[in-house]
């Protein structure tokens, strides 16, 4: 028998498609397998700096960078699969039938870093704080209070939560970032954890150094209750200001690790390419969303034509493809790739008023709207705060709104202060502010920038519909009756138009890691997965 | 009048080839709107297109053209320049030669004043003023002014001491004239070659120093067209649109060259014993 030439030629290549199949497959695990290696420093980022350290207090992802690797939460998002909830400080937890008692059963000879014991009244001190309604706590007390009753230490190894009714956003809300569990006797000492000296945590790193305006630096904790863990003797984040100095760092070969907000725009991610081939770039979510800001208590944005008018007037997707160079989703309240279809599809949300194409029906609408009340247009201040691309994304909203006859000068704020001034209400418009979802979660972007009580509801808008019909999704235990009033509230909000809380898209971009780098998976907010027990630098 | 202009031309040519450039940027400057091909704040097209036929200079980040902020860039310039260094260099003149003429206590105080004024570096000077006052383009002339006027007046009050001590200036005095007339009428004019040379030497400076402040993000608003501005958004693409970069650049560097030749010459012109002539 003989076989032809090409039989012969197409065996021979099914042959090395096996042999180079089986390759891969055994070279996989090989890879997989890779042994650990202890040491090396993680050098990264922050986008500004903290100046404040509380966890608890604050809401500037600097803050939690600056922490991360210190507390330890409850819960955590698995550090191996994001979008996995895994117990933390509580090594396995139940929940009634009726699900409202979250009992949470944690590990035992725990430590802190200064030697003290961890037991259940460090974490009923800690979200008795968060909880207090006199205390503000802007992320972990935000998300928690609408839903958490009580807290009680059973014994010394078990904490039970009650909730005011069974809510599925609970789990996922105190595995957060945010919700890290500090020292009772830290907190009765210090008051507060503004303190570098007041860092003192159950995490895989201790805090080091914090050189205001320069480096914060975590060292590795001998003492962490996974034995084995963290891999790295440190952490040290460069407070790196501005997008230049930034990026210039990153050619450098001073970072390894570009996976936090700001991300890298397009150019950017492009330059970077050309200087360095170590590294791995790629782009995605950054489960944050990109608000202008009215503040609707104060004139002339405490008049609803005038949101209305800016609602329409703001052309998204040409602020998604300049200010973001087309790494976004424009006009989307949520984003069907984070919350899948808890999201009005992206055709309808299309459609809607303000974010239809072609933009000029929108823009001749809005002017009539201010021509009504200020036939001569008018004069505002629009507030921007320096980090980011901020200031160039506040010049495409100045040169939008000029088109209705608003005309804007710019105040830019340092981070900080910006923050402060914004939380006291002082402002008119704020052009830009990124605000990131501190879970991935449908109902956070509501209780984060919509309802009445919201943290980051600047503009102290209050819509009582608004209110209901999330607080009703919230309870809602039915996963398809909570998609149903999610989309409910979705077209309402893009109805009505004139919420001071004015979305133009989530926010995408490029980032970047070191080849080098092994084992860092981000996470599914950009608060996740920042405490890098688990990573570790190959040689 | 021609055969001066020519004299000016033969006798100065540095000089006037800076009066040229400086008389383009004014032009330029004052016909804004009607040279600019679109508004300097309208980010109506494609960002980063290079320099070509449609764009002469390219667009920048935002898709504005950046031929037309160059412009109007011109006008901003022009304008914290000449208004800064007018308001600053006036009031340390007056300052500066009337304290002088005076002499005594007010002289020493308020030469005082100027000393510690003129320790404090310039720039940081002029950013914390920034700080406190705020951005915006009058608030940098503001900070200009507090700057050039501290300068203005320890030079002129130099020139003053050496006016007040001719001989006219005493025949005034047996004469009876008041000091303000001595002042005013004597003094003053007397002093007006070293003043106008501070002014044409100044505005280069002033230019400078605007466009430094709003490199840093301290100065003009970000969205006004400044030359400062622009090249801090450039070297944010650097390798991708150096146009962002260049022209605002290359505009900052002429406008301070020509203002310095014109300055050069006109303190040549003035001064005697450059003109080799009084001196």
């Amino acid at each position: 028998m003989t076989m032809s030439l090409r039989r012969l030629t197409r065996l021979a290549a099914t042959t090395v498609a096996l042999l180079f199949t089986l390759g891969i497959v055994t070279a996989a695990p090989a890879v997989a397998q890779e042994k650990p290696r202890l040491g090396g420093v993680l050098n990264w980022f922050d986008y500004g700096d903290p100046g404040r350290l509380d966890v608890h207090a604050e809401s500037p992802l600097v803050v939690q960078q600056a922490t991360a690797g210190i507390f330890s939460g409850l819960l955590q998002y698995d550090p191996d699969e994001p979008s996995k909830v895994i117990g933390d400080l509580a090594e396995r937890w139940t929940v009634s039938p009726d699900g409202k008692t979250h009992t949470f059963h944690l590990r035992k000879n725990v430590k802190w870093h200064d030697g003290q014991p961890f037991s259940s009244a460090d974490v009923k001190a800690t979200f008795d704080r968060v909880l207090n309604p006199d205390f503000k706590s802007p992320k972990c007390g935000a998300s928690l209070k609408p839903m958490v009753a009580s807290v009680e230490a059973v014994d010394a190894n078990t904490v039970e939560f009650k909730l005011k009714f069974a809510a599925a956003p609970f789990i996922p809300s105190i595995a957060s970032a945010w919700c890290r569990v500090a020292a009772k006797h830290v907190l009765a000492k210090y008051g507060d954890l503004n303190a570098a000296e007041a860092q003192i945590g159950t995490g895989p790193f201790k805090f080091k150094k914090y050189e205001r305006g320069s480096v914060i630096e975590w060292e590795k904790n001998p003492s962490y209750f996974i034995p084995g863990l963290p891999y790295l003797d440190g952490v040290k984040q460069y407070i790196l200001v501005g997008g230049p100095t930034q990026l210039a760092a990153a050619k450098a070969s001073k970072i390894m690790l570009w996976d936090a907000w700001p991300p890298m725009r397009k150019t950017q991610a492009d330059e970077l390419a050309r200087a360095r081939t170590d590294v791995d770039i790629y782009q995605a979510p950054i489960n944050t969303v990109f608000f202008i800001y009215l503040n609707a208590k104060k004139p002339p944005f405490d008049n609803p034509d005038l949101r209305r008018a800016v609602n329409l007037a703001i052309d998204r997707q040409e602020l998604v493809a300049k200010a973001l160079e087309g790494a976004g989703v424009p006009c989307a309240i949520l984003d069907p790739k984070l919350v899948g279809d808890f999201a009005l599809p992206l055709d309808e949300v299309a459609k809607a008023p303000g974010c239809r194409q072609p933009k000029e029906q929108d823009i001749a609408e809005a002017k009539k709207l201010v021509e009504k009340h200020y036939p001569n247009g008018l004069d505002v201040e629009m507030a921007v705060r320096q980090v980011g691309n901020y200031v160039d994304r506040g010049q495409l909203v100045l040169a939008q709104l000029r088109r209705i006859g608003i005309r804007g000068t710019m105040k830019t704020h340092e981070s900080a202060a910006g923050y402060a001034a914004f939380g006291k209400g002082d402002f008119t418009i704020i052009a830009t502010q990124d605000r990131a979802m501190d879970v991935n979660e449908p109902s956070g972007v509501f209780h984060i920038s919509y309802t009445t009580e919201s943290g980051s509801n600047y503009g102290q808008y209050s819509d009582p519909k608004v209110d209901e019909l999330a607080d009703r999704a919230l309870k809602e235990s039915s996963r398809e009756k909570r998609k149903q009033l999610y989309w409910e509230l979705q077209r309402y909000l893009l109805a009505r138009g004139d919420h001071a809380s004015v979305a133009v898209g989530w926010v995408e971009g490029w980032f970047f890691k070191d080849k080098k780098l092994r084992n860092y998976k981000p996470g599914l907010t950009t608060y996740d997965n920042n405490t890098f027990m688990k990573v570790w630098i190959a040689p | 009048m021609r055969r001066a202009l020519a004299g000016f031309i033969t006798g100065q040519p540095l000089g006037a080839a800076g009066a040229l450039v400086v008389l383009v940027l004014i032009l330029v400057a004052l016909l804004a709107p009607a040279l600019a091909p679109h508004g300097p704040k309208d980010a109506a097209f494609a960002p980063y297109v290079a320099p070509g036929r449609e764009f002469p200079m390219g667009t920048d980040q935002l898709g504005r053209d950046l031929l037309s902020r160059v412009i109007w860039g011109a006008r901003l310039s022009l304008y914290v320049g000449v208004v800064s260094v007018l308001f600053g260099v006036t009031l340390g003149a007056l300052w500066g030669a009337v304290t002088g003429y005076l002499g005594g206590a007010s002289d020493t105080s308020s030469q005082r004043v100027v000393d510690c004024l003129m320790a404090l570096p310039p720039i940081i000077l002029a950013l914390s003023l920034m700080a406190a006052l705020g951005q915006s383009v009058n608030n940098v002339i503001l900070a200009l002014v507090i700057l050039l006027t501290p300068t203005a007046a320890r030079t002129i009050r130099s020139v003053a001491l050496g006016v007040a001590a001719t001989p006219f200036i005493e025949a005034a005095q047996a004469a009876g004239a008041s000091q303000s007339r001595i002042i005013f009428r004597y003094l003053i004019p007397n002093c007006m070659a070293s003043y106008i040379v501070l002014v044409t030497t100044n505005i280069s400076y002033a230019i400078v120093v605007e466009a430094s402040l709003s490199f840093i993000g301290a100065g003009a608003p970000p969205d006004e067209p400044s030359w400062g501005g622009m090249l801090t958004a450039g070297i944010q693409a650097l390798e991708t649109a150096p146009w962002m970069v260049f022209f605002p650049g290359l505009a900052i560097s002429l406008a301070v060259f020509g203002l310095n030749l014109l300055g050069d010459s006109i303190r040549d012109l003035t001064d005697p014993r450059l003109r080799g002539g009084l001196g």
